[in-house]
């Protein structure tokens, strides 16, 4: 995507050198539809950390203060003084959130790198069977899950949120489509070289796979990070819950009362995501466009 | 010959096929277990009047009567609709709008910032972002309320009126959504080569001819690609609604999945809520199918 936008802008400098072409009212139009756009997607963004400064006294002022105008810092450290145990919310989602994204990025490359690159009767067949399931919605297959976890007594324990996490026809396919766009010399010189399949999958394929693996994992670690609705299912113990949960009781707790407490604690949740997406966001911007646009 | 000390010894044929199997092992197991299973429990649950303590019966198609009685499902299906055709149509027209004007004459760090912005808010939990919208929605202390006031606009009740909530739900939806639908048609737009829009100007063509001669036909796979997404997402609203409205005022934001989701976990009334849940599957299949259907009638491959 970063070529065509940059040929693009090529015959753009090209065609302007020969005649530079005058700002058009049509342009200006765009940059201000683009620029309003840009202020409404910021406002609500921009409110919540200015809020979660605001002394709580003051976290209604209207018209907003979009700047901070006070630093309240101990906003920050009240949803850790509430009787909702942040840190263990924290720490849950994360080892929930590292667990299936580990468990994905090793499922998904094998079976993806078998469907792609090995021979097998019924091959094919089990493939589609797999796609397939991408069209079957969770809440379908959540009562049943639901009673097994119950039986196997991994109700309000993160394992009933892991396991099912740890595959995903979605992975698969990705993974899929990624090791079929691998040359097939690479292996055909291992293959020489006496190299068996399990090697040439570890030694050849796997090192190679860095940005559909890194692709994977970013698209399945912010899915599992924001997740709600199973969590909400399995979880109801207060030190087992996610963060999602616990924002979203904290709120309930404190009702309307207390807004500057709870931003503080959204703001706390948001920031590891939006320091990710802008340390990354080249890499997340292609990614998700390219799955998107294949899947 | 290289001997592993994994494999049995095979001829070569046989080994690479036992390797095949042996890497897809793992994410069999998963699908068997988590989706293989449950889906064909599922159907037999929807059979049953389950109870958690003192097991189920079979009842045969009762559950699936009930439901044409049952008047609060039926408004759970009309705000699912309606949601769904708003949020759809609004978070593909203003991602469409939104990706044309960043596909303009614009400087590329401009557009790289723009898109970054629009993009952002897909990356943030529903819940935050409910989370958020609440105080932003309240009648006398909410920052919308407020900056609407400016305008003469009297206090909208946001979340205690049944139209304005529903309204609420759509527009939340739309402020996190629509950069998604942004992003992929920005790279189907940059996908089309420049050549089109050449030649047809030498045949003198304007914009808008141009617009809809060349730009709609070529991302109509792109078009197509959004729209099911977007369909298929939205008839299983559930995140917004439960922290933003928990399906308030009344009945009046509650969607199919929260439907089914209050009856299976709250009043574990699991045989139902099975049955309700394999109609909007049933639903979800049938509407996919019929927008593949339509699409040969309308979308372009080249």
């Amino acid at each position: 995507m970063a070529q065509t936008e940059a040929t693009a802008f090529g015959q753009a400098k090209q065609s302007s050198a020969k005649r530079r072409k005058p700002i058009k009212a049509a342009d200006i139009f765009s940059y201000a539809i683009l620029t309003i756009a840009a202020i409404l997607v910021l406002m609500p963004l921009a409110w919540m950390f200015s809020t979660s400064l605001r002394p709580t006294h003051e976290s209604f002022q209207l018209p907003p203060a979009w700047l901070p105008t006070k630093f309240s810092w101990e906003n920050y450290l009240a949803p850790f003084e509430s009787s909702v145990p942040f840190v263990d919310l924290f720490i849950n989602s994360m080892r929930i959130t590292v667990a299936v994204t580990l468990g994905q990025l090793f499922t998904c490359s094998l079976a993806g790198y078998a469907f792609a690159r090995l021979r097998f009767p019924g091959r094919d067949l089990l493939f589609l069977l797999l796609l397939g399931s991408l069209m079957v919605p969770f809440q379908v297959t959540i009562i049943p899950i639901f009673l097994l976890m119950r039986d196997l007594g991994l109700i309000d324990n993160p394992l009933a949120i892991i396991l099912p996490g740890l595959i995903s026809a979605f992975g698969v396919f990705l993974m899929r489509q990624f090791f079929k766009q691998m040359p097939q010399e690479l292996f055909d010189a291992a293959r020489v070289d006496g190299a068996g399949h399990v090697r040439s999958f570890l030694q050849i394929a796997l090192p190679l796979a860095g940005p559909a693996m890194a692709t994977l994992a970013i698209i399945t670690f912010n899915a599992t990070w924001n997740a709600y609705f199973l969590p909400l299912v399995f979880l109801n113990s207060w030190h087992k819950m996610t963060l999602p949960q616990g924002i979203a009781l904290l709120t309930g707790y404190m009702g309307s009362g207390n807004p500057s407490v709870v931003m503080a604690a959204v703001t706390m949740a948001i920031v590891p995501v939006l320091v990710v997406f802008i340390a990354l966001q080249r890499w997340i911007i292609e990614a998700l466009t390219r799955s998107g646009l294949k899947g | 010959m290289h001997k592993s000390g994994l494999l049995p010894e095979l001829t070569p044929r046989h080994r690479e096929a036992f390797v095949g199997y042996l890497f897809i092992l793992p994410t069999y197991i998963g699908f068997t277990i988590f989706i293989l299973y449950p889906l064909i429990e599922s159907v037999r649950i929807s059979f049953q009047e389950f109870s958690l303590l003192r097991g189920s019966t079979y009842i045969g198609f009762d559950n699936y009567a009930q439901m044409f009685a049952d008047g609060r499902l039926r408004i759970a299906y009309i705000n699912t609709v309606i949601f769904t055709l708003f949020a759809v149509f609004f978070n593909a027209g203003i991602g469409l709008i939104l990706a044309v004007m960043l596909n303009r004459r614009l400087p590329v760090l401009m557009r790289n910032l723009y898109r970054s912005i629009f993009f952002f808010p897909v990356l943030i939990a529903h819940t935050y972002i409910a989370v958020i919208w609440r105080f932003l929605y309240q009648q006398d202390t909410g920052v919308i309320n407020y900056y609407l006031g400016l305008f003469g606009v009297d206090a909208i009740p946001w979340l205690s009126n049944a139209h304005w909530a529903m309204a609420a739900i759509i527009i939340l939806d739309v402020w996190k959504n629509t950069g998604f639908a942004m992003l992929v048609f920005l790279a189907g737009l940059q996908s089309i080569p420049n050549e089109y829009y050449e030649a047809a100007q030498l045949d003198g063509a304007n914009e808008r001819q141009l617009f809809f001669r060349i730009t709609i036909p070529l991302l109509s796979p792109t078009i197509f690609f959004i729209l099911v997404i977007f369909m298929i997402g939205a008839l299983q609203v559930f995140d917004t609604i439960i922290v933003l409205t928990q399906g308030g005022p009344g009945d009046a934001t509650r969607s199919v999945v929260l439907y089914v989701y209050e009856i299976a976990f709250r009043t574990f009334n699991m045989g139902y809520a099975a049955a309700v849940s394999m109609t909007l599957f049933a639903i979800i299949l049938v509407l996919t199918a019929l927008q593949f259907w339509i699409s040969r009638r309308w979308v372009h491959y080249e």
